[in-house]
């Protein structure tokens, strides 16, 4: 059966399909067609193509049997290092048949172990390199320990640009007969924020309305996927009402799943509307990129982002 | 030669300085009980909860004294092993006693009951309900998370720490009656140091009545427990001090907890510049809590203790009055709740999450837009395998 959602109906399975990083599939291809591939481990933001990659050097290295030689996990869906070690093991006592003498775990999101797991990763690495090739994907590289690094050949993956992601939209149009006019795919690809998966889920998403896409409808759908009460929580914090606004943040970033680094966004725009002197927007942009670091560093993201409401609280008293 | 504890321990009512009100409070429950064995809904145990060396035990005894009844003494353990508790409750439940008229069961340091094993609290528990005789409890903490159920079955009466002075006091009196003599200097500082705790202070007095020059001891200072609420209040409303430094060190809680603790509370007690101080500093304590974790370095620990204490405090001008009642984090608690809210959302991100190569965190992100793939498209929702449940979730959101 062939899926229904496009972010797997067109997902490419050939080097050749994949738009955008260049450099990285040129090299990638190479090792494969080696055969003798390194660890690797991808560090680049959501919807680049990561994943995709890992399950084409699969599909080219084991043809139509590549389930029988490929693991996949997620760290950050995993309960902990251990139930990642016992898989691996299980999965690594077999050899692998076939030409190829080794099988592939691809863990993703690689970066949501703690130091501790990933020296037990380290561990597990090194314990079935011989049977086994690791493909590690994480969204910062900063954030997996040295040791894995140096252990592993790193690709690092950009945001795809204006031209690929309208390539691969366009493409998809095409097949499933839609029309995307100009403007609402302008608006499609800023809503994507560079990534593609998000950029097919948005037309997948609109194109349930109606196969003509035009300006109106991409952002009514793209505001309807965001979260909207963020500006709720920033009118409350500038009216003095911090009490309000740290109930509501935590509000919404519970009953949306929306993480830190979205508020982050969020608020990070909404500065410039707001009705407070330039000097005093500078100073909270400079805020928010500080609680935006600390975040991604891995701070608690709720801690943070109250310090942050209890400066914008002060702004909106004109103290800053 | 007993010690001066158990020598000058009190034997009545009268003897038992700075606890009016605990005192009082005892006496109304064992009359109470004589009286009112008939009364339904009348609570028949009691519990003394406070700091060590407050007196608990001690009014626990001269409660049973003053009653003429025979002491039944249970601890922790005794609870957990059914032979033994038998073993001792037996005479209490079979056998008129023959000096004393009634009898009291006493249950000393609760705190024991361990948070693991449940049978030693359930156990108190059915004493409770099927007792006859009136029962005490001690306990420094009861409102630990694990005496919860016990608090609903008792009266809790609080000992409070004692005034210096009183302390003062009742150490004056011992040495007269030792017939000894002090420099008045010391019985205060001997006083003042032990920080409410009596028992401490008479110890300490043992121990330097003999010596020749006592002014040459140096008195190691007890590590206190200090409860979370006073602690919170010693920070909010007290001047930074050296003292509010150590505060929670003094506190037994983990400081991640601690942490949850001053964040639910800065709005209660701080607005405005001194708000947005407060909150700053707190930020900064988390960033060194990811320090530690990330390189696993614990002298960060200091830092992340000392802007918590003494940076919080120091976040207002002056210091504040008047009464706050500090919240519990409720966080967790939130957090907790929307689990269950959002668990049909969470099992269909699930189903999704695998099938398209992403983690289920990632596609609970993307929910917002995936949402309306699935519930336009019936095909995909058997591709995904959503049981009626799930379907009629989809189907209700907007």
């Amino acid at each position: 059966m062939v899926t229904k959602i496009w972010t797997e109906r067109y997902r490419p399975s050939k080097f050749s399909e994949v738009v955008g990083q260049d450099e990285i599939i040129q090299r990638i291809e190479s090792l494969t067609n080696s055969l003798n591939i390194p660890h690797l481990l991808f560090a680049g933001p959501a919807g680049t193509g990561k994943s995709t990659l890992a399950l084409i050097i699969v599909k080219e290295l084991f043809g139509d049997d590549w389930r029988e030689s490929y693991l996949e996990l997620n760290a950050s869906d995993e309960r902990g290092i251990n139930v990642v070690r016992e898989k691996v093991k299980n999965f690594a006592r077999t050899k692998a048949l076939g030409k190829v003498p080794f099988k592939i775990i691809f863990l993703d999101e690689a970066d949501a172990l703690t130091p501790e797991a990933q020296q037990a990763l380290r561990r597990t690495m090194e314990n079935y390199s011989a049977t086994c090739r690791f493909v590690l994907s994480c969204n910062y590289s900063s954030k997996i320990i040295d040791p894995i690094q140096s252990r592993c050949a790193i690709f690092r993956f950009k945001l795809l640009e204006k031209k690929d992601i309208e390539k691969v939209i366009t493409s998809i149009a095409e097949v499933e007969k839609l029309t995307v006019t100009p403007e609402a795919m302008e608006i499609l690809y800023e809503g994507s924020e560079g990534d593609c998966r998000r950029s097919i889920n948005l037309l997948q998403s609109t194109a349930s309305i109606s196969p003509s896409i035009n300006e109106n409808l991409m952002s009514t759908v793209i505001s309807n996927a965001k979260p909207k009460d963020i500006k709720i929580v920033l009118d409350y914090a500038l009216s003095g009402d911090f009490q309000n606004a740290r109930e509501k943040l935590l509000d919404v970033m519970l009953k949306e799943s929306i993480s830190g680094q979205d508020v982050i966004k969020a608020i990070q725009k909404e500065i410039w509307n707001l009705p407070v002197e330039p000097e005093i927007k500078v100073k909270l942009t400079e805020k928010t990129g500080e609680s935006e670091f600390r975040i991604v560093e891995g701070s608690d993201p709720f801690i943070q982002l109250q310090a942050l409401l209890a400066s914008f609280v002060l702004a909106g008293l004109g103290k800053e | 030669m007993s010690p001066w504890v158990e020598k000058y321990r009190p034997k009545n009512f009268l003897d038992i300085k700075g606890q009016e009100e605990a005192v009082t409070k005892a006496k109304k429950f064992i009359s109470q009980f004589n009286i009112g064995k008939l009364t339904r809904g009348m609570k028949k145990a009691l519990v003394f909860h406070g700091p060590p060396g407050t007196g608990k035990t001690t009014l626990a005894h001269v409660t049973a004294l003053e009653n003429d009844s025979e002491i039944f003494e249970l601890n922790a353990s005794d609870l957990r092993n059914k032979g033994k508790l038998h073993e001792i409750l037996r005479p209490a439940m079979e056998q008129q006693s023959l000096t004393k008229k009634n009898k009291l069961i006493l249950v000393d340091e609760a705190d024991g009951i361990s948070s693991v094993d449940r049978g030693g609290l359930s156990e108190l528990i059915s004493l409770i309900d099927t007792t006859t005789y009136p029962i005490i409890i001690t306990a420094n903490d009861i409102w630990s998370r694990k005496l919860s159920a016990l608090r609903k079955k008792t009266e809790i009466i609080q000992l409070k720490e004692i005034n210096y002075n009183i302390i003062k006091d009742v150490l004056f009196e011992i040495l007269r009656k030792e017939k000894l003599f002090l420099n008045p200097n010391i019985i205060t500082s001997i006083a003042i140091r032990a920080k409410g705790d009596i028992r401490a202070a008479i110890n300490d007095l043992q121990s330097v009545s003999r010596l020749k020059d006592p002014s040459i001891i140096e008195f190691h200072e007890r590590n206190k427990e200090v409860d979370i609420f006073n602690a919170l209040k010693l920070v909010f409303k007290g001047k930074p001090t050296k003292e509010t430094l150590q505060i929670f060190d003094s506190v037994k809680m983990p400081l991640d907890e601690i942490i949850l603790w001053v964040e639910e509370n800065i709005p209660n007690e701080y607005s405005g510049v001194e708000l947005a101080r407060a909150y700053d500093l707190l930020s900064k304590v988390d960033v060194f809590k990811g320090r530690i974790y990330k390189q696993q370095y614990w002298r960060f620990m200091v830092y992340e203790n000392a802007l918590l204490s003494f940076g919080i405090s120091s976040a207002k001008q002056g210091i504040k009055t008047g009464f706050t009642s500090y919240k519990k984090p409720s966080r967790i608690l939130k957090i907790w709740l929307n689990n269950q809210r959002t668990a049909k959302k969470k099992s269909i991100a699930k189903k999704y999450a695998k099938l398209v190569h992403v983690g289920h965190k990632r596609a609970m992100n993307e929910f917002p837009i995936i949402k309306q793939i699935i519930k336009s498209n019936p095909e995909i929702q058997v591709e995904l395998r959503l049981d009626a449940d799930e379907i009629g979730y989809i189907n209700k959101i907007i």
